[in-house]
């Protein structure tokens, strides 16, 4: 700290509350006044997590940090994009065009008879409306689909670092991400019961790992399973023109569950953008996602192709779904994988290859 | 053998390591308390996932040991006079069993799902014997003699000392004057131990907490100016001094450890550096001393299949630094970089040989709350309590009714500013009285006491034997 050292100080309290001496758990704001002390203004609380502004928190900017947050695909370079211009004129035009036609038409019905003039008003407003509603919704997703990924990033500095700050603002994120939710609430209420408790900010991201991620991993691996079986079933089945259209769009409703189930309530650009994520996450870790396991996933279910070529292309299918979905999840997990362990490719194969409603997969154990 | 009933009756022996007035005492009482009452320990798995059935005491495995007195040191905490335990003067132990759901085939058939956690208290001033052990009358002679050169010790060893300068080793023995140079060396040796002194390098040990051996010749013996190396002559003073410690050496010293601490699994080292804090660099100095001799005795490091089989090693060990409720959470950090200053040369050791190592700020019995006081533009982080009877602050004496917000001064950033003399006066951390707490918690359960990372201690030390 660069200030002088701060002497050590006494401040009396009322001495007639003696049931605070222990630290209470659930009256956070009683106020004990200070005696006659005039220019001591003392606020007692009792204990709980606060952040510390004046400690200067170490950057240890040499290290390496332990708990990586999710590698980003940042290879594209930023150039000036001709496309994107000529995309936001022609779609100003058409706009300008839309407008036109359409106080055009209200004119046209005014014209012919006013209450139909009112009724095609009326229609206009709605229309205006729910498309504004629209627009705020998707940016609100992929507000939210962003928030998922510094969350994320945050908490990996607070575990990597002990950082206090960043643990403050993982859990208050955590908090705001999924405060109003119903199936939380268990979460929540735990996550509460310790804040006050006083333990390492690394600590502190564990439990809330333990406390709200556990249930949501569940779900999310039973989503996985769900998907890549039905892929895998539909590529067996369907048509060969279809199956392509009908897989892609299980794929985008997998992502979409997956980005909702973590928080993110994603729309249809917010899916899109995390399909271009995923995709992008897939690029930077597939070379080494394949040589674990892929290959010999591939050879090991080549019987399944000798039996019948849908069928093995439908394992495919699946098994790419499977590692879609994964890539997914590292993705929304507003926390990275910590004390739990990370669900694999393997623990969804048995899914892929039975082609039939089994039991969903079953927990995996901590590690 | 402790391997073949390990695998019937998995036994887990925890180590409380400390000097004296470190915690041992208040930290085996919490731990026991917590697990008993199901105490709120979110970061100890075992108890959060529901894996712990049952956990009960039990009676100890050694008949010729006297159980610790859990109950008495509950009843002095909660009851209406509460205060912290008084000093240990003796060996008491523990049996803690904890019934879990095992998820291994061994563990869920073999051996019932059951741990037992032997917990054992002592004095802690016993510790400071173990050294004694590689030490001749004549190394520890002068060990004691050149530490009495220096301040503070030196003006507390005064008398001792011109006692010691009429004695002539060579002389014949005479018991009246044995007994006088070993009343003033322990009176030298209590006088280090106060407050404003706060040494911790002061063996042997049972002359400060003789137990029942008080009076007895084994603690009635001195260093005297002695050659090392040179052999006394029999009949003399030195001879009969020298005979004296040995058998100290011995029949004390060796059987404690042996029997105690030479099959630990886990270790926990409580350090009370604050106390040291408060007493300056010398104390401060003297407490790395004392923790490095003492700590250099244990068999520590990873196990093998061999060692599991011809005595074990303690694995984990956690070095602690306790009653870190004297001070804002926002220091804790720098707590603990002055405790691993102070371990420094410990855990070098033991992490050499291969044992897990993690270092916390503890606190087994929370006593305060926090609180932010703002004055005069600058912003206090305080903690609040009912501070002792007779502890001082700023020229203010506590009556041990009022409550008071304590601002106990600011740690180094630098830990090293602890040893060097900088932070003379800057520190005073005051001593509070246990917490109150409701004799009834929620929905009718027993309260459990506040505390701060028992829980992380608690997973590091046993967690992984619960899986």
């Amino acid at each position: 700290m660069s200030e002088d050292p701060r002497k050590p100080k006494a401040f009396r309290l009322t001495p007639d509350e003696p049931g605070q001496a222990a630290p209470s758990k659930d009256e956070p704001h009683e106020t004990p006044r200070p005696k006659a002390k005039p220019k001591t203004a003392t606020k007692a609380r009792s204990p709980r997590a606060l952040p510390a502004p004046e400690i200067e928190f170490e950057q240890d900017a040499g290290d390496q940090p332990l708990v990586p947050a999710i590698a980003r695909d940042h290879t594209m370079q930023k150039r000036f994009k001709w496309g994107a211009m000529l995309v936001s004129a022609a779609l100003g035009l058409a706009s300008m065009w839309a407008g036109l036609a359409a106080t055009r038409l209200i004119e046209d019905l005014f014209a012919r008879n006013e209450v139909l003039g009112w009724i095609g008003s009326g229609l206009l407003g709605l229309v205006l409306f729910a498309a504004l509603a629209i627009i705020v919704r998707e940016i609100v997703g992929l507000m939210r689909l962003k928030k998922l990924g510094t969350t994320q990033a945050d908490a990996a500095r607070a575990i990597s670092a002990d950082d206090a700050r960043a643990a403050e603002t993982t859990l208050a994120d955590l908090r705001s991400i999924y405060s109003g939710r119903a199936d939380m609430r268990w979460g929540m209420a735990q996550l509460k019961d310790h804040a006050q408790a006083i333990m390492d900010p690394a600590d502190r991201i564990r439990l809330a790992e333990r406390d709200l991620m556990v249930p949501l991993d569940e779900e999310a691996s039973r989503i996985i399973a769900r998907t890549a079986r039905r892929v895998s079933v539909i590529t067996a089945v369907a048509p060969a023109a279809l199956d392509i259209a009908l897989v892609g769009a299980q794929n985008l409703k997998m992502l979409r569950e997956l980005a909702t189930l973590y928080g993110g309530r994603p729309g249809t650009l917010g899916t899109v953008k995390l399909a271009r994520m995923v995709a992008g996450h897939l690029a930077v870790t597939g070379g080494l996602a394949l040589s674990d396991s892929l290959i010999s996933h591939l050879i090991g279910k080549g019987l399944i192709g000798r039996l019948s070529a849908r069928f093995g292309e439908g394992a495919v299918n699946g098994i790419m779904t499977a590692r879609i979905g994964l890539a997914a999840m590292d993705l929304c997990r507003p926390l990275p994988f910590l004390t739990q362990a990370r669900p694999g490719l393997s623990d969804f194969m048995r899914e892929v290859v039975k082609f039939g409603d089994g039991p969903p997969v079953e927990d995996k154990p901590e590690k | 053998m402790d391997f073949a009933t390990g695998l019937v009756s998995p036994t887990l022996r925890i180590g409380v390591t400390g000097l004296s007035r470190s915690g041992k005492t208040v930290f085996i009482t919490a731990l026991v308390h917590a697990l008993l009452h199901g105490g709120k320990l979110p970061l100890f798995t075992a108890l959060t996932k529901g894996r712990i059935n049952r956990v009960y005491l039990e009676p100890q495995p050694d008949y010729d040991v006297p159980r610790f007195a859990y109950e008495t040191h509950v009843e002095a905490l909660t009851g209406d006079d509460r205060h912290w335990p008084q000093s240990t003067s003796r060996l008491s132990q523990l049996r803690l069993t904890i019934e879990y759901e095992a998820s291994g085939l061994i563990a869920r058939n073999l051996q019932g799902s059951k741990l037992h956690v032997d917990i054992i208290d002592y004095p802690g001033e016993w510790l400071l014997d173990l050294p004694l052990m590689s030490h001749s009358y004549a190394e520890w002679s002068a060990a004691t003699l050149a530490a009495s050169e220096r301040e503070p010790r030196k003006s507390l060893a005064r008398e001792w000392l011109a006692h010691l300068a009429t004695l002539d080793p060579a002389a014949p023995a005479d018991e009246a004057e044995v007994q006088k140079a070993a009343r003033l060396f322990t009176g030298y040796l209590a006088s280090c131990r106060t407050d404003d002194v706060s040494l911790s390098t002061l063996p042997p040990g049972r002359f400060l907490m003789p137990g029942d051996l008080a009076g007895s010749p084994l603690l009635t013996f001195a260093p005297l100016a002695v050659e090392p190396g040179h052999s006394a002559a029999s009949g003399t003073l030195h001879a009969l001094m020298e005979s004296r410690y040995d058998a100290y050496v011995s029949r004390v010293v060796e059987p404690f450890f042996y029997n105690h601490f030479a099959r630990l699994d886990r270790q926990i080292v409580l350090v009370d550096a604050l106390s040291a804090l408060n007493a300056g660099a010398e104390a401060v100095k003297d407490l790395k001393t004392a923790l490095t001799d003492v700590l250099g005795c244990f068999r520590q490091g990873a196990n093998s299949w061999a060692s599991a089989m011809f005595g074990r090693r303690a694995d984990r060990i956690l070095f602690a630094a306790t009653k870190a409720d004297l001070l804002h959470h926002s220091s804790h950090d720098r707590l603990e970089k002055v405790l691993e200053l102070i371990v420094e040369d410990a855990r070098k050791r033991a992490e050499f040989a291969g044992a897990r190592i993690d270092v916390a700020a503890i606190s087994a019995i929370r006593a305060t709350r926090e609180a932010t006081v703002k004055q005069g533009g600058e912003t206090l982080e305080c903690i609040a309590g009912i501070p002792i009877k007779g502890e001082e602050l700023g020229g203010e004496s506590f009556d041990g009714k009022a409550e008071a917000a304590i601002f106990p001064g600011d740690l180094p950033d630098d830990p090293h500013a602890a040893l060097d003399g900088s932070l003379e006066g800057e520190l005073k951390f005051v001593r509070f009285r246990p917490p109150l707490i409701p004799a009834h918690g929620a929905a009718g359960a027993t309260a459990t006491f506040p505390h701060i990372r028992i829980d992380r201690t608690l997973e590091f030390l046993i967690g992984d034997r619960l899986a």
